[in-house]
């Protein structure tokens, strides 16, 4: 970093740059660099100046705009105004939104449903630019991405419909396959970031979390898996962070009284320190994930159906577990051919 | 020379004082309310200034509504008994939502506005509004560990250019620590230098020190248990620590450590204007539970 410009007598041993500085007990870096304690905590001073990205702002000027690396209130439309309602606006640019739900839910359907919305300008609800579609476990469904490709202009009639065709959007879904966690690191370190900084995405999907993380460790192991789970979301959290980029998990679910081979279980513990559902589901991997989750949404299937026009769709529920900003809300959901709808709530 | 100076004075408190002295310093102190009034009478007044004061729980039980409330009644004004103060609140998870701010301010400005009674008060409400709540709340976004760090050396300089400051959030303190470190030993060491940072930012600057932890599960015995993060020995960073958990379909907070209140627990809910108690039905005779009588942790 500006390591030539910071106050050191001479040259010091084991100190590399700023961040080492900084990252290591003030009675370390005095031993190590054999300065006085007061030249100590002027390099300390100097060193965390550099450090910080801005000074502390007030909420006020946040408010205003006056930074613009910082949170701005932006949201991610999700194509649909009733859902926009329940999530106050949509997804947040910055931090993990998980999506968990048991199978045949329509978890995938609202994943490829926001991929699409994030490529519309900003004053439609997007952030003009693609999505990165990380599938781990089936096939990317291509077909039903075309299908809701083409029928864009019936769910957002309210753009205009220039703006529609002037977007390719099948040209702006990157799709990427990890079989195994080994592949899965290596596209967030090496594809994700190029395609980010290039802007040619700015919605991250991982289609889904469960799958690698189940499959892969005997439940044992879990310490293991927690480790990995917590480099995974790290990296997801810098990449959210750097790019201001919405990041989408799927998760699976799992019953609450399934029984387990083991005499202990952590994971179920650990549910139930957890808010209590209406479900009798509880999203999969345990505490040690939903600490990275900053809004947890969860999609049920319902027995009956509705119906409009020529279409009729089993009736599903979206809920919001817990968000910084939203209360615990749900909105019955429909899925048709165009996609993803939210049912009006009647007054 | 300058520095020389400088460092006397920071080097540690010196002056020796009396137990009494002691006493009344710490009486005047005042406390920061939660807007739970059950809570709040739990913690012999609110949460203390001057003092560390750690909230952990699971995610979603209201850690961040709670910091966001106290981010707010920081500022009540004095004549309606408030500390009329500032807050830095330190983000590292980003889960300082504008919106939800703004919710809680709202909430807490038409409350005073209804109760407002003397010339006082009502003069107070004219400067008391949202935009005044916004002024008045200081952000920092740390987006690792590194850089926690390198605000909380800086925080000291921040705290003596504006001395209205009676607050200082750090939601959460896990998070950054937990990745990337995995360097047990040297977490620890870092924490405890943390810990001793945040007594000496809670006595010296006089302000209230509040910082959120998640909690983990520790196999002890074949058993599994529900822990606060960051280990032992974090665990004596904190002079009090409320836990906030799920009980059933209730949230409680129980206050597990303080060196001045008994272990109690009370209930709670997050609405819309933010935390507040649960309004108890006409025959509940305890609204706050001992807690002896429910499992330790």
């Amino acid at each position: 970093m500006v390591w030539d410009q910071l106050p050191l007598p001479s040259r010091i041993p084991h100190l590399k740059s700023v961040r080492e500085v900084l990252s290591l007990p003030a009675v370390d870096v005095q031993r190590l660099t054999g300065l006085a304690q007061p030249e100590v905590h002027q390099l300390l001073t100097v060193a965390a100046a550099v450090c910080r990205r801005h000074a502390p702002l007030t909420v006020l000027q946040l408010q205003r705009g006056e930074c613009r690396r910082c949170e701005s209130g932006l949201r991610l439309s999700v194509s649909c105004p009733v859902l926009d309602g329940l999530l106050r606006g949509g997804l947040p640019v910055g931090g993990i939104t998980e999506l968990s739900g048991p199978s045949g839910a329509g978890k995938t359907q609202l994943a490829l449903q926001i991929s699409l919305s994030v490529q519309y300008p900003v004053e439609h609800g997007g952030l003009g630019a693609g999505a990165l579609y990380i599938c781990t476990e089936d096939s990317f469904p291509i077909r039903r991405l075309q299908q809701m490709i083409s029928e864009q202009a019936i769910l957002r009639s309210e753009v205009p419909p220039s703006v529609i065709s002037g977007l390719h959007f099948s040209d702006h879904v990157y799709i990427e396959h990890a079989a195994d966690l080994d592949s899965l690191q290596v596209c967030l370190s090496r594809r994700a970031p190029v395609l980010l900084a290039a802007g040619l995405v700015r919605l991250i999907v991982v289609d889904s979390v469960a799958a690698l993380f189940r499959s892969e460790f005997q439940t044992e192991d879990w310490l293991e898996r927690n480790k990995q789970l917590l480099t995974f979301s790290t990296m997801l959290h810098q990449l959210s962070q750097e790019f201001t980029t919405p990041v989408l998990c799927i998760n699976q679910v799992r019953g609450l009284k399934e029984t387990f081979s083991l005499r202990f279980n952590p994971s179920r513990c650990a549910s139930f320190c957890l808010r209590p559902l209406s479900s009798s589901v509880t999203p999969a991997l345990g505490l040690a994930w939903a600490n990275q989750v900053m809004m947890r949404l969860m999609m049920l299937r319902h027995q009956t159906t509705v119906s409009r026009g020529d279409q009729s769709s089993t009736l599903r529920r979206l809920e919001v577990v817990f968000a910084p900003h939203l209360a615990r809300s749900k909105r019955d959901v429909g899925v048709w051919r165009e996609g993803v709808r939210g049912v009006p709530v009647l007054e | 020379m300058t520095v020389e100076l400088e460092t006397a004075n920071n080097h540690g408190g010196g002056e020796a004082v009396t137990a009494l002295e002691l006493l009344q310093r710490e009486k005047e102190c005042g406390s920061i309310t939660t807007f739970s009034s059950q809570l709040d009478r739990a913690l012999k007044g609110g949460l203390p200034v001057g003092k560390v004061t750690e909230i952990c729980g699971a995610p979603g039980v209201g850690k961040t509504q709670l910091c966001l409330q106290l981010s707010v009644d920081v500022q009540v004004p004095l004549s309606f008994g408030g500390l009329e103060g500032q807050v830095i609140f330190m983000d590292t998870e980003g889960s300082f939502v504008l919106q939800r701010v703004g919710d809680v301010a709202a909430a807490v400005v038409r409350h005073f506005s209804l109760v407002a009674e003397d010339g006082e008060q009502k003069d107070a409400m004219q400067t008391f509004d949202m935009e005044s709540i916004l002024s008045n709340i200081f952000l920092v976004r740390c987006h690792d560990y590194v850089e926690l760090l390198a605000e909380l050396h800086l925080l000291p300089d921040f705290l003596r250019d504006q001395p209205r400051v009676r607050l200082l959030v750090i939601d959460s303190v896990a998070f950054p620590f937990r990745q990337q470190l995995d360097d047990l030993s040297l977490r620890t060491r870092l924490l405890q230098g943390l810990a001793q940072q945040l007594v000496s930012i809670a006595t010296r600057h006089n302000i209230a020190v509040v910082i959120t932890n998640q909690m983990t599960t520790r196999l002890q015995d074949s058993q599994s248990h529900l822990v606060p993060a960051l280990g032992e020995i974090w665990g004596h960073a904190s002079t009090t620590r409320i836990l906030l958990q799920w009980e059933g379909s209730r949230q409680v907070a129980a206050i597990v450590k303080s060196p001045c209140c008994m272990d109690t627990a009370v209930q709670y809910h997050i609405t819309s204007e933010g935390f507040r108690d649960v309004n108890q039905p006409e025959n509940s005779d305890q609204p706050e539970i001992p807690l002896t009588e429910r499992r330790s942790l």
